[in-house]
């Protein structure tokens, strides 16, 4: 779950990150009286709010020295399309002066297993530049999770970086890591940490990736979460607890599967052979035949898809529940749709004999993965 | 003798209780797993499917001498489920749910890697040693005993065994090692537990996209691996910055952690890449294990 900017902002102020002052903009009515109850003064920054890199290359980021300009690149910039993305909302913050551009983040690493954090001098919007060109000017350093921020990883960011000791950094850190831990970030990160003419630290840009599995401990996060434009797919499918996948634009072929080492199997396969995926479905494990009969909707309700393959192994999924949800799904639409279906595994007779029994002859069982893949190739050149 | 789950293995099941946990305790028993208790707080001093169930793991511990835990609790409970087990003294603790928060399993392996104990999981199917003993939730039926060693980061494994079994493959252990971002025990902390084993001939690994687990089983395997190893990768075709469903299959935009370079790099070191499931029985066949 990856935060836009202006509620990542609102996170850091929370756990006393300094930012700068800001305002949303999600409405093009009196911008200037907007801007002007919130305090701010010009010049200002108006910033998209969509979650996508490049932003202010694409023309995202746009300063406005009085109200009027403001009006006008609000007018511009809200609700239109930016790589692709609708622009809901503007943030709106005033012009900083930094002195100097720093990097900092904190991500959750899998090769050390702790929380890593990641500083450059040469902060900004080229840190990717540099990771290429400088990567002796990143730092690294893992955090043993039992002890927190020590006085030694402070140390080390300080002198190793060269930017000299400042009274505010470790407490910042502090603050961060926090704020990581708290709120089950996989990356909180503040590019740029800006040192301003006053000697301030201020995070002027971040990102926050929260982990989706701790969302329901986060309810702030969650409600949040609710507000972000999806796929209605997606959205619906998640609301039984499964996982839909869009994958190619053009595919006329769904996957369905209980486990993603079994769709990325399915896929790879189907791929090789020359067919094209449109979308793929995780049951996630132990599905009740109720529930598989909305995935199986979900699935089919995509104007684009034409054909089903499902590949159950069943160990905490029983193939009967399956096929009898497949079942449920596929007498209760009008439309007949193709589906290709191999079931393995846990009470495999009892499926069978349940697929059987589906009218409409639109499904075919296939033993084998291969031997589904082989199905949907000869219906496909059909 | 296999690894880490076998006929020595006195089993708890945490979650007996609940509607997965009881059904495949029923599994496990059938199978021939020496289950010796089950714990569910507030339903101790029951009997569930002949198994005598306690409130806490350290009573269940104290009265039968268990040495293995399998954790049958929705996500939101594992980790507490985790903690009681390692604190109990349990030495080997295997997770099965799906979607625990990766900071919760960050403080899991710290624990579990403080006390020596081997964690399994999560979001793994668990550990089977046909004809032996199983635990966690796999379709046992499709397992025959054998000599092939199977590591497996997904469920996928289950074609491999069915396929295997059919020819006359059997399996020494088959561990699922799970798809998170923070399992247990990876590749690379059980590689040597098969080159040890007398039963291992060879070692499969089945990997996916992401992270580095083949990357560094292809460095163990270099200096410490004398069996022949065969490795399969899933999500060659998977869109890049997609997650697939496990936290773990992320390919990064630059590449990093695609299945390009884990098959590069595994079969540098003289592993045997194999582009499917049928593929990996044909070597293993050609490798007369």
């Amino acid at each position: 779950m990856k935060l836009l900017e202006y509620k990542a902002q609102d996170l850091f102020s929370k756990f006393d990150i300094p930012v700068m002052h800001g305002a949303v903009i999600d409405s093009t009515e009196n911008v200037g009286e907007v801007i002007a109850s919130s305090g701010l003064n010009y010049p200002v920054v108006v910033k998209a709010q969509v979650q996508v890199g490049g932003r202010g290359k694409a023309g995202g980021i746009q300063f406005a020295d009085n109200a009027e300009q403001a009006q006008e690149i609000v007018e511009k910039l809200l609700f239109s399309d930016l790589k692709g993305l609708k622009v809901n909302k503007l943030y709106t913050v005033e012009k900083a002066s930094p002195k100097k551009e720093w990097y900092l983040s904190i991500m959750l690493d899998r090769l050390t297993k702790c929380p890593l954090i990641i500083f450059s001098a040469m902060g900004g919007v080229d840190i990717e530049q540099v990771a290429k060109t400088d990567p002796e000017k990143i730092l690294k350093i893992p955090v043993n999770p039992v002890l927190g921020i020590t006085d030694y990883v402070v140390r080390y960011i300080v002198t190793k970086s060269g930017i000299g000791a400042h009274k505010d950094l470790r407490k910042l850190l502090e603050n961060l890591y926090k704020m990581f831990m708290e709120q089950s970030c996989m990356l909180a990160e503040i590019n740029p940490l800006v040192l301003d003419e006053s000697g301030e630290l201020i995070a002027l840009d971040g990102k926050v990736d929260i982990d989706d599995s701790a969302l329901y401990r986060l309810p702030e996060i969650a409600e949040f979460a609710k507000t972000l434009p999806v796929d209605p797919l997606v959205k619906e499918a998640s609301d039984f607890n499964f996982l839909y996948i869009p994958i190619e634009k053009q595919g006329n072929i769904a996957v369905m599967s209980n486990g993603s080492g079994m769709l990325m199997s399915c896929i790879d396969l189907i791929f090789q052979k020359g067919m094209k995926v449109g979308a793929a479905l995780d049951l996630g494990g132990g599905a009740t035949a109720e529930r598989i009969k909305e995935a199986v909707r979900i699935v089919l309700s995509n104007k684009d898809i034409d054909m089903l393959f499902i590949s159950i192994f069943g160990g905490i999924t029983r193939c009967d529940e399956v096929a009898g949800g497949v079942k449920l799904a596929l007498e209760a639409m009008s439309e007949a749709k193709t589906v290709i279906m191999r079931i393995e595994g846990t009470n495999k007779k009892e499926g069978l004999e349940v697929l059987k029994s589906i009218k409409g002859g639109k499904v075919a069982a296939a033993s084998s993965i291969p031997e589904g893949v082989q199905a949907l190739y000869e219906r496909s050149a059909k | 003798m296999s690894i880490i789950v076998n006929k020595d293995t006195k089993l708890i099941v945490q979650g007996i209780t609940g509607r997965e946990g009881a059904f495949h305790t029923e599994q496990m028993i059938q199978y021939g797993t020496n289950v010796v208790a089950g714990v569910t707080p507030g339903k101790g001093g029951q009997t569930k499917l002949g198994v005598p169930v306690f409130d806490t793991v350290r009573e269940a511990m104290d009265e039968t001498g268990a040495n293995t835990s399998v954790i049958f609790v929705p996500a939101k409970f594992t980790p507490a489920g985790v903690h009681e087990a390692i604190d109990a003294g349990v030495q080997t603790v295997i997770t099965i749910a799906e979607h625990v928060p990766v900071h919760d399993m960050m403080t899991c392996y710290h624990l579990a890697k403080m006390k020596g104990v081997r964690l399994f999981g999560p979001n793994s199917f668990g550990i089977i040693s046909p004809g032996q003993s199983m635990a966690g939730f796999m379709p046992h039926g499709i397992f025959s005993s054998g000599s092939v060693g199977i590591l497996s980061r997904s469920a996928t494994c289950y074609e491999t065994v069915f396929m295997m079994s059919n020819a006359g493959l059997g399996q020494s252990t088959c561990i699922g090692v799970g798809g998170d971002m923070i399992p247990g025990s990876a590749f690379v902390d059980l590689l040597d537990d098969f080159e040890q084993d007398e039963d291992t001939k060879a070692i499969v690994l089945i990997g996916e996209i992401g992270g580095s687990e083949e990357e560094l089983a292809a460095q163990f395997i270099k200096d410490n691996v004398t069996k022949p190893v065969v490795a399969g990768i899933a999500g060659k075709t998977a869109p890049k910055g997609t997650s697939m469903g496990h936290a773990g299959a992320i390919v990064s935009a630059d590449g990093t952690g695609s299945a390009e370079n884990k098959e590069k790099v595994l079969k540098a070191e003289g592993v045997y890449i194999a582009q499917s499931t049928v593929h990996i029985v044909e070597i293993l066949k050609e490798l007369n294990v």
